[in-house]
C-alpha cells in the first residue's frame, strides 16, 4: 500500500479529532477587524504628529517666529516644549500598546476590554492636545508681554492714561475668541478622523457584547 | 445587510471548519500555531466572502483561500520554520522507522508530509481530501499534467525521506 493512501485512510477518520468551534466563536474572530481600526489610530496619531511638526518648522524661519525665540525668558516656553513632547511620546506608546494587545487577543471579553481602553485613551490624547493649545497660548501670551517692546510701550501708554483694564480686556477677549475657533476647527478634524474610527469600533464592541449576553 | 452577510458567512463556516482545521494540521506542527492558522484563515475568508458569488461551491472556495492563505504565511515564516528543528525532525524518522505499527508509521508519515514544501502541501492536502486530478489543477491554478507530474514526484519525495 502506498504511502499517502494510509494516510488518506486516517485523514478521513479525523474529523472528529478537531475543536468544533461554535458560531459565537467564529464571529468573534472576524471582529478582529478591531485590531486594523486600532492600527489606524496609531498611525494617524504619528500622521499628525508629523504634520504640527512640519506647519512648527516650516514657521520657524519667519520673522515673528525669529523674535519671539530671541526674547531670553523663555523659562517658561521651553520646559513646557519638553513636557508637550514627552507627554506625546508617551501617547503614541499607550496607541501603540493597544494595537498590539487587540491584535493578539482572542477572547471577545479581553477585546471588548481594550477597546473600550482604545476609546479612552483617544479621549485623554485629545483633550490633552486641546490643553496643551490653551496652554502654550498663555504661555506665548506672557512671553510677549514681557519681552515685546511694541506691546511693553503699548501697555504703559494705557497704564498712562488709565485704560489698562481695558488694554488687557481686548487682549483677552481676542484671545479667547482665537481659540474658540482654533478648538472648534480642531475638534471637527478629531472628530472626522477618530471620530469615525471609533464609531466603527464601537459597533464592533456593540456585536461583541450581544455574544456576551 | 452587512448583518446578512455576517450571519451567511458564519454559518458556512461554522458548518465547513474542519476543512480549515485540516489545512492547519498539514501546515502547523503545534497547538498554537493551529489556532493563530485557524484565526488568520478565518479573516482572509471573511475579508474575500464578498467577493464569492456562489459560482464555485462554498467548501470548493473555501479550499483555495483557506490554502493560498497557508502558502502565503508559510513563506513569510519560511527561514524560521526551516532552521528550527528541521535536523531533529530527520533524526526522530530515523529512529522511529523501525517501529511498525500503523500509528507509528501514521506519525512518521505526518512528519514527512511537514517537511514537503508549501505547494508540496497543499497538493497532498488536496489529494487526502479525495480531489481529482482536474479538481486540484483548479484549486491551485496550475495544469492538470502539471498536477499529476508534482504528485509523482511528492510520492518520490515521501519515499526518499522516509527512507534514506
Amino acid at each position: 500500500m502506498d504511502e499517502l493512501d494510509l494516510l488518506k485512510k486516517d485523514w478521513k477518520k479525523s474529523d472528529d479529532k478537531f475543536p468544533k468551534l461554535s458560531y459565537n466563536q467564529i464571529y468573534s474572530m472576524i471582529l478582529k477587524r478591531s485590531s486594523s481600526i486600532v492600527k489606524w489610530i496609531f498611525i494617524i496619531s504619528i500622521l499628525e504628529f508629523v504634520l504640527w511638526t512640519g506647519i512648527a518648522f516650516f514657521i520657524k524661519d519667519t520673522e515673528s517666529m525669529k523674535r519671539f525665540e530671541s526674547y531670553s525668558n523663555n523659562s517658561v516656553y521651553t520646559p513646557l516644549v519638553i513636557i508637550g513632547y514627552i507627554i506625546l511620546a508617551y501617547f503614541f506608546y499607550l496607541f501603540f500598546r493597544n494595537y498590539r494587545n487587540i491584535s493578539v487577543t482572542d477572547s471577545a471579553k479581553v477585546l471588548m476590554e481594550n477597546i473600550i481602553k482604545t476609546r479612552k485613551t483617544v479621549r485623554y490624547y485629545v483633550l490633552f492636545n486641546l490643553g496643551y493649545l490653551v496652554a502654550s497660548t498663555i504661555a506665548a501670551l506672557f512671553v510677549e508681554f514681557n519681552n515685546d517692546d511694541i506691546l511693553i510701550n503699548q501697555a504703559q501708554q494705557a497704564a498712562a492714561s488709565g485704560e489698562i483694564f481695558k488694554f488687557y480686556a481686548v487682549f483677552i477677549i481676542a484671545t479667547v475668541l482665537m481659540l474658540a475657533v482654533v478648538i472648534g476647527v480642531l475638534l471637527l478634524f478629531y472628530w472626522l478622523i477618530y471620530g469615525l474610527l471609533l464609531k466603527r469600533l464601537n459597533s464592533n464592541y456593540n456585536e461583541l457584547k450581544k455574544l456576551e449576553i | 445587510m452587512k448583518k446578512e452577510l455576517e450571519h451567511s458567512f458564519v454559518e458556512l463556516l461554522e458548518k465547513h471548519q474542519n476543512i480549515v482545521h485540516k489545512v492547519c494540521r498539514l501546515y502547523t506542527n503545534n497547538y498554537d500555531a493551529h489556532n493563530d492558522l485557524f484565526q488568520e484563515i478565518t479573516i482572509q475568508l471573511w475579508k474575500a466572502y464578498p467577493k464569492f458569488r456562489g459560482e464555485a461551491k462554498f467548501s470548493t472556495w473555501m479550499y483555495r483561500v483557506s490554502l493560498n492563505t497557508a502558502i502565503t504565511l508559510y513563506r513569510k515564516s519560511k527561514r524560521r520554520i526551516n532552521t528550527e528543528d528541521f535536523n531533529d525532525v530527520e533524526f526522530k524518522i530515523k529512529a522511529e522507522v523501525y517501529d511498525d505499527t500503523e500509528e507509528q508509521q501514521l506519525k512518521v508519515l505526518y512528519k514527512a508530509v511537514h517537511q514537503l514544501n508549501d505547494i508540496e502541501k497543499a497538493l497532498v492536502f488536496l489529494y487526502l481530501e479525495d480531489k481529482d486530478y482536474r479538481e486540484i489543477s483548479e484549486t491551485l491554478g496550475i495544469s492538470e499534467v502539471n498536477a499529476r507530474v508534482k504528485m509523482n514526484r511528492i510520492k518520490t519525495k515521501l519515499k526518499t525521506i522516509l527512507n534514506p
